[in-house]
């Protein structure tokens, strides 16, 4: 085995390592935070295994997208409703633990058996290496297009759905003139907020 | 549609003036760059105070006669006169005089209300000790006269801005012979002199 | 086919120093196998380049102490050594034998991570920049858009570290500081892809050469202006230096994420910030101002001296003036961010927001476009 080889292979097994335990870790955390730069980590560990394919463009794109902007989203999420209250008693835990036990298992069962029983063909394919972020693009633009299309048409419309729910300017009606307030930042405020009782009347 | 245009025309008009007031900064920035320092060295380089300074208050302890107006115009009656009565010769006997510095604000007050001119105010601004009990000082520590920072050989005086020729900015080497823009109170004197001689000859 | 073929081509024109096959050439001399000659080589430019980044920290924090000190009219430091030059290193001492102090109530491992996260990615990013023709850590394929991947971990650090000391103000530093870093990627990512899109490819030595044809006249500001000044102003506000300098605004935020730092893990910070700023001034010399080019093509130069241009010695003075000229303008950039520092104004986070994304987002997608249209239009000036 040449030195690059098993180069290779350490790294490989670190980053599977890191991944499986980083996964368990996400899961079994009681503090959501840790589980949220787990997360992150993890998702870094996927991007060095794609280096390790000699994918760099994915590994770069995964880092981009998936560490920085999938994982810092959750992690503002958390960081800016962060409630500390203990989860309340549900009813018919077990059961449910149960039942999810079971869910988990069958999919674990399919998973294996999917493992076992393709074809792997070792080694795949040679990796082109520079070139595949050529590749990529004319694939993205040619065969994969619709696909494309559509995703970024999903996008958008997410997109344009959060600038609604954020630009929803919460009408007030006013306490003494009945009518109806815009309540925007305040700078910008187009009428007076909440115009007093005794000067309106 | 013709809204619009005038919308867009206004912000790119914004752009270019925000873009043209930072270019205006960045130049005013940069010519402050080529401008000679107005530092101080502090330990080694001192301003002169000025004549009036307002420093350190000198006490003489013999001049004093215990008369407590000090105390009266001072705002916080800060002095401390300790005296008794000599019953025999019915004077006031001065024991000792304190002023706590770390108290004082030093508006000068006793030194413009004392009817013998014991107080007067030095220039000395230095006092930080480390302990502030002992910021207050008594008549011996009053009556310490500090050091000029003209006369200190280890320190190098620099004159205030306002001290300076007419059109230097930079204390550092201008000779002790060039004075002052304007006259200086001398000069006041010596003309305001002149002039009532002329003017009585002139009545003569 | 053709687009790729052309940069290697150029390469093979001026294949310039290459430092790493003489080194294997010698220590082929000395016996050993080409593989552990390479085993050997690897770490070398690696510490290098870690050496020549510190090095320009402490270079950059004393200009910025020098030329804070001038546009204030003061002296700045002067008794450290002449001119003050050792005042950093007496800083980075300072701030080595420090105590390292962990507050009772912080997340101790999250604390120490925090700053780390920070650093590593800005270190690993010094991967791609290129000081010459060869001389770099890597030429990989990705190059630009892996600083642009690498830098956007960097939010993750700061929200850890905000989030790890328990301080209001350091969490509400860390939000700001990652909300920042994400809106400002944005713009700074469309503005490389017009560049990437005039060269035809992500490598950053490619950029370079792509533009050193004509000297001064080829550099990419002229094609660019536009996106120069998007980058570098999405560069500062990446680095969170003023006027953008909000997520450790200290008048509202104590010193926003750093707050409860101390020792050498404020010191990681503080280098991390500096290093950022050499790395995006570094970037902006390469993407827009030409990288290692003399502003009059060397080529001409020895043309005209009637010199060969694969003279070792001419190599030598060709890689030579190539650095000089990579972090004389990189340099002149730090040198302006810290004019900039002493003229405007902080900017309220607002106002930020709305100028990542309503101004800088718009104008860099409009020149995205631009840039197509003139690359469809005139193939020959826009790299088609």
């Amino acid at each position: 085995m040449t030195i690059a080889a098993s180069t290779e292979l350490i790294c490989f097994l670190i980053l599977s390592v890191v991944i499986i335990a980083g996964g368990i870790g996400i899961v079994f955390l009681e503090n959501i935070v840790y589980s949220a730069f787990l997360l992150g980590g993890v998702f870094m560990a996927i991007a060095g295994l794609y280096l390790l394919l000699n994918a760099s463009f994915v590994a770069a794109a995964q880092i981009l997208v998936y560490v920085g902007a999938v994982n810092v989203l959750i992690l503002f999420a958390i960081m800016l409703v962060n409630k500390r209250e203990d989860p309340k008693p549900i009813k018919g835990l077990q059961l449910r633990k149960i039942i999810s036990a079971g869910v988990c298992a069958g999919l674990l069962a399919l998973l294996i058996r999917v493992d076992l029983t393709t074809p792997w063909s070792l080694p795949g394919p040679t990796s082109i290496g520079e070139l595949a972020t050529e590749r990529i693009g004319e694939h993205l633009f040619t065969d994969y297009l619709l696909p494309f299309e559509l995703a970024s048409v999903l996008l958008l419309m997410a997109m344009i759905g959060a600038i609604v729910l954020a630009r929803r300017d919460v009408l007030i009606t006013d306490v003494g003139t009945g009518k109806e307030v815009n309540q925007g930042l305040i700078e910008k405020a187009t009428s007076p907020l909440l115009i007093d009782k005794n000067s309106s009347s | 549609m013709f809204g619009f245009l005038k919308k867009i025309s206004h912000y790119t008009q914004d752009a270019l003036n925000a873009a043209k007031y930072l270019a205006q900064g960045l130049s005013v920035t940069f010519d402050h760059m080529g401008r000679s320092p107005i530092t101080v060295q502090y330990p080694y380089e001192k301003l002169i105070p000025s004549e009036r300074y307002r420093g350190r208050i000198h006490y003489e302890f013999d001049k004093c006669i215990a008369c407590e107006v000090c105390v009266r115009v001072c705002p916080i009656n800060l002095p401390v006169v300790d005296w008794v009565m000599n019953k025999e010769a019915k004077k006031k006997e001065l024991r000792n005089y304190s002023i706590d510095f770390g108290v004082c604000i030093f508006c000068g007050n006793c030194v413009e209300y004392c009817p013998t001119n014991c107080l007067s105010m030095t220039e000395e601004y230095e006092l930080a000790t480390f302990d502030r009990h002992s910021l207050n000082y008594d008549n011996v520590a009053l009556g310490r006269l500090p050091t000029s920072v003209t006369t200190d050989p280890s320190i190098k005086p620099l004159r205030e801005l306002g001290y300076l020729p007419k059109g230097v900015m930079d204390p550092h080497d201008v000779p002790s012979t060039q004075t002052r823009t304007g006259q200086l109170p001398s000069e006041v004197l010596e003309l305001l002199q002149k002039n009532s001689k002329n003017n009585n000859t002139i009545e003569k | 086919m053709e687009n790729i073929s052309e940069p290697i081509f150029l390469a093979l024109i001026n294949p310039g120093l290459d430092l790493e096959f003489s080194f294997t050439e010698a220590m082929k001399g000395l016996g050993l196998s080409s593989q552990f000659a390479h085993i050997l080589w690897l770490p070398l430019p690696m510490l290098l380049v870690l050496t020549a980044a510190l090095i320009g920290v402490l270079v950059t924090v004393w200009l910025e102490r020098k030329v804070s000190a001038a546009a204030q009219q003061r002296i700045g430091p002067e008794y450290a050594g002449a001119l003050g030059v050792l005042q950093p290193m007496a800083d980075g001492l300072k701030l080595l034998v420090k105590e390292d102090i962990i507050p009772a109530r912080a997340d101790n491992l999250l604390f120490t991570l925090g700053p780390v996260l920070v650093l590593v990615p800005v270190i690993l990013s010094w991967l791609i920049v290129p000081f010459g023709q060869n001389l770099l850590i890597s030429n990989v394929g990705v190059g630009i858009f892996l600083w642009i991947s690498l830098s956007s971990i960097q939010p993750i650090g700061l929200l850890m570290s905000g989030y790890a000391s328990n301080n209001k103000y350091s969490l509400l530093g860390g939000l700001r500081a990652a909300a920042q870093s994400i809106s400002y990627e944005i713009p700074l990512a469309l503005s490389v892809l017009a560049i990437v899109m005039m060269s035809n490819s992500l490598s950053t030595v490619d950029i370079v050469n792509q533009q050193n044809s004509a000297g001064l006249l080829s550099w990419n500001i002229w094609r660019q202006p536009v996106g120069f000044l998007i980058f570098w102003i999405c560069a500062l506000a990446e680095c969170e230096r003023l006027p953008f300098d909000l997520p450790e605004a200290e008048e509202e935020l104590v010193a926003g994420y750093q707050t409860e730092y101390a020792g050498m893990k404020f010191a990681l910070f503080y280098l991390g910030s500096y290093i950022n700023l050499i790395l995006s001034a570094l970037l902006v010399s390469v993407l827009y101002l030409g990288g290692w080019g003399f502003p009059i093509p060397i080529e001409w130069l020895a043309q005209l001296t009637g010199l060969s241009i694969n003279a070792p010695l001419i190599q030598l003075i060709i890689g030579a003036v190539g650095i000089v000229m990579t972090i004389l303008k990189a340099y002149l950039l730090v040198f302006l961010a810290i004019l900039l520092r002493w003229t405007t104004p902080r900017i309220r986070i607002d106002q930020l927001l709305d100028l990542g994304w309503k101004f800088l987002l718009p104008i860099s997608l409009v020149n995205l476009l631009f840039t197509a249209g003139l690359k469809l239009a005139f193939p020959t000036a826009f790299g088609g």
